[in-house]
């Protein structure tokens, strides 16, 4: 009961909107002429630039030109295969980061599609909140710096000794709270869906309820956002949450 | 058109075959008896030939040419058809032959010896030519005649007694024929209705005495089971339409009422928020349906590893802990003392157990306990989810982990109604079984998922 109205509390700090765009050019290899006029209008609407290329030779073309900071190609494409277009990407060495569009949600099909050259993959129909923000995760990739503490506002975190600190206050957290807080600070400002996380974090992509990551946010909230304190993981309605840094 | 139809049954043609086989017993039949005939007929042919020659033997010259002369004249020549007289120059000296037979020589031994009269076609004769004390030349002729006649005979009881054996064999095969093109047309016909889509239709099999009817009889039985499983596949069809009609028809209600609502944002807002919720379950139903579909259809156990159930139970515990907590019921884990690992896929696994615990949780009130417990036994080991929850009565045991299959107790909690069939699919892959039975002192469920341990 009580964590209910933890939630019920926090979500008077709901952002209607997400934040800002952080821009970027985005190659969109799609078929569907529906989803991509969708996908397009919502990128744009986030202030992407979109370059979109209905078959795979034209999509091949447009990403050999390397102009394209992140490409989402879909799966199944006439002519030249979305999954061979991304090995032939690979293969001249440009490592623009690709999201994968599917209507396959065989485990196989996922595995071939990363194998490919993929870095995140998504399966149809999906939310719009859900592939803007797998995007901007692509444009924004955590540092993979092997540095022990982590620094984000008033937050500090010392990877080593497992231990957490707001300004001067020491947060204990229990393992599973250290891990979602760390999976937090690595990608601040950045919007985070409950499916990313239970991707990212726990590895798992079927889980029955999603409430699970909301309650388990509002525990890890209440130890790093005490009574008074600036709120700094914020809920964002309808896709996920966000780690906040403050001016 | 009948003919080259009939010609193209099986029975038929094994009739012509049966037909022809009994004509062929026949020639040799008849070949045999009229070789042993003729060897019969030889024999006693010299035999009386050399009796009727020692007697005439014994004659006086004089008596012996009057009898001969006699006997040419003489109608009754039954037994002995010619005889003659020669000197030893063989001239003739009386009798009805009219000169020495070619190639005759006088050593009392019987000769089949051709004849060629002075008139007439020339005929064969066993003849016999004895000499006597006076140097005259004693000889005896006796016919074929008696043999071409019993040989004519023979044929023709041969021929009285196949030709009609053979006609009604064949008669008989045209008619058995026909009955089996009759039946084989029954089956054509009853298999071209269940084409047609008359799934209950089923061949005529009689009481299966013979062998096409006991083919018919399997393929019944076949037609049985695969109605029953259409069956089946139509009442999850009905299932899945009926529990996708209930959310998409909340989502109709709400944009509806929204449309009415004269474009207020808040209302606005709430009535497309609680549509994308109901689309979300919509969603959620198919893709647990793809999900079972994939798993019940791959065998697939590329993705297989060594798994500790200990490490599994505690990872799922870690997961729905927070949980738990919020809904007021207390998660507990029982590991084993020892690790017991299998061969498994731990994604699965994971799902499996995620699904028994939602599960478990989502049907226990407040204040109650869901257990995860590992037990090993003897060759197997037992991952078992206990709560003290409503509870499943045991005639729905068997169906709750069936597709769709929600107990009435259980309607107004939200979900895909497809979590245990999952659960059983992926324990089907793994080879385990699941038993759902009462908890502890009667009261909540527990559900025992049986892995087979393999000892190397």
């Amino acid at each position: 009961m009580t964590e209910e109205t933890e939630l019920n509390r926090q979500a008077e700090f709901e952002d209607p909107v997400p934040p800002g765009p952080s821009g970027g050019v985005v190659l969109l290899i799609e078929d569907d002429s529906a989803i991509a006029e969708e996908i397009v209008g919502e990128l744009m609407a986030r202030g992407f630039d979109v370059r979109h290329e209905e078959t795979g030779d034209a999509g091949l073309t447009a990403a050999l030109l390397g102009e394209a900071h992140v490409m989402v190609v879909d799966r199944l494409l006439p002519g030249m295969d979305g999954l061979t277009v991304i090995e032939t990407v690979r293969q001249r060495g440009i490592r623009t980061p690709v999201l994968v569009l599917s209507a396959l949600s065989a485990v196989d099909d996922r595995v071939r599609g990363l194998k490919a050259g993929g870095d995140d993959y998504l399966t149809k129909p999906f939310a719009m909140e859900e592939l803007v923000a797998r995007v901007e995760a692509l444009l924004r990739r955590p540092d993979d710096t092997r540095s022990t503490k982590l620094r984000v506002g008033p937050l500090s975190m010392d990877l080593i000794e497992r231990r957490v600190w707001r300004d001067g206050r020491e947060i204990e957290l229990l393992p599973r709270e250290f891990r979602l807080l760390e999976y937090l600070m690595r990608r601040p400002e950045q919007v985070l869906t409950r499916s990313m996380m239970l991707e990212d974090v726990w590895q798992y992509r079927f889980i029955p309820r999603t409430n699970l990551v909301d309650v388990h946010i509002g525990k890890l909230r209440r130890k790093v956002d005490a009574p008074g304190e600036e709120p700094l993981i914020r809920s964002i309605r309808g896709t996920g949450f966000l780690l906040r840094v403050p001016d | 058109m009948f003919l080259t139809e009939l010609f193209r049954t099986a029975t038929f043609r094994l009739t012509l075959m049966a037909v022809a086989a009994m004509a062929g017993v026949m020639v040799m039949q008849f070949t045999l008896v009229y070789t042993q005939m003729e060897a019969v007929e030889s024999r006693r042919s010299t035999a009386l030939l050399r009796g009727e020659a020692r007697l005439l033997a014994q004659m006086t010259p004089e008596h012996l040419e009057y009898v001969i002369r006699k006997r040419a004249t003489d109608d009754l020549r039954l037994v002995i058809s010619s005889a003659g007289l020669f000197d030893a120059s063989h001239a003739v000296i009386t009798g009805d032959l009219h000169s020495w037979p070619k190639g005759l020589v006088a050593d009392g031994k019987s000769h089949n010896i051709e004849i060629y009269p002075e008139e007439g076609a020339p005929y064969p004769l066993r003849l016999l030519a004895e000499p006597l004390p006076d140097g005259t030349i004693l000889v005896l002729g006796r016919s074929f005649h008696l043999l071409g006649e019993q040989k004519l005979m023979l044929r023709h009881a041969t021929l009285v007694a196949a030709v009609p054996t053979l006609l009604f064999a064949l008669l008989l095969g045209i008619v058995l024929s026909r009955r089996a093109l009759f039946r084989v047309k029954e089956m054509h016909e009853a298999i071209d209705l269940i084409m047609a889509g008359d799934i209950h239709e089923r061949l005529p099999a009689g009481k299966e005495r013979d062998d096409v009817e006991r083919l018919a009889g399997s393929v019944n039985r076949m037609l049985d089971r695969l109605e029953r499983l259409m069956d089946g596949m139509r009442e999850v069809g009905n299932d899945i339409a009926h529990d996708l009609r209930t959310p998409l028809s909340r989502v109709r209600a709400k944009l509806e009422r929204a449309l009415a609502s004269g474009g207020e944002r808040e209302a606005l807002e709430a009535a497309v928020g609680g549509a994308v919720d109901n689309l979300d379950q919509c969603l959620g139903i198919i893709t647990a349906l793809l999900r079972i579909a994939e798993l019940e259809s791959s065998r697939r156990r590329a993705g297989f590893e060594t798994v500790s159930l200990n490490d599994l139970g505690a990872d799922v515990v870690d997961l729905y802990e927070p949980i738990a907590e919020t809904e007021g019921v207390t998660l507990v884990m029982q590991p084993t003392a020892m690790p017991v690992c299998l061969n498994g896929d731990r994604h699965l696994l994971i799902e499996l157990l995620v699904n028994l615990v939602d599960n478990a949780i989502k049907f226990t009130p407040e204040g109650g306990q869901v257990t995860v417990s590992i037990t090993p036994l003897d060759s197997s080991v037992c991952l078992s989810v206990t709560d003290t929850g409503i509870g499943i009565a045991p005639e729905e045991r068997g169906a709750v982990l069936s597709r769709f299959y929600r107990s009435d107790k259980s309607r107004h909690v939200p979900g895909s109604g497809l979590g245990l069939s999952l659960v059983a699919a992926i324990a089907d892959l793994h080879d385990a079984t699941v038993a759902i039975e009462a908890g502890p002192g009667g009261r909540g469920t527990r559900v025992n998922i049986t892995f087979v341990l393999q000892h190397p």
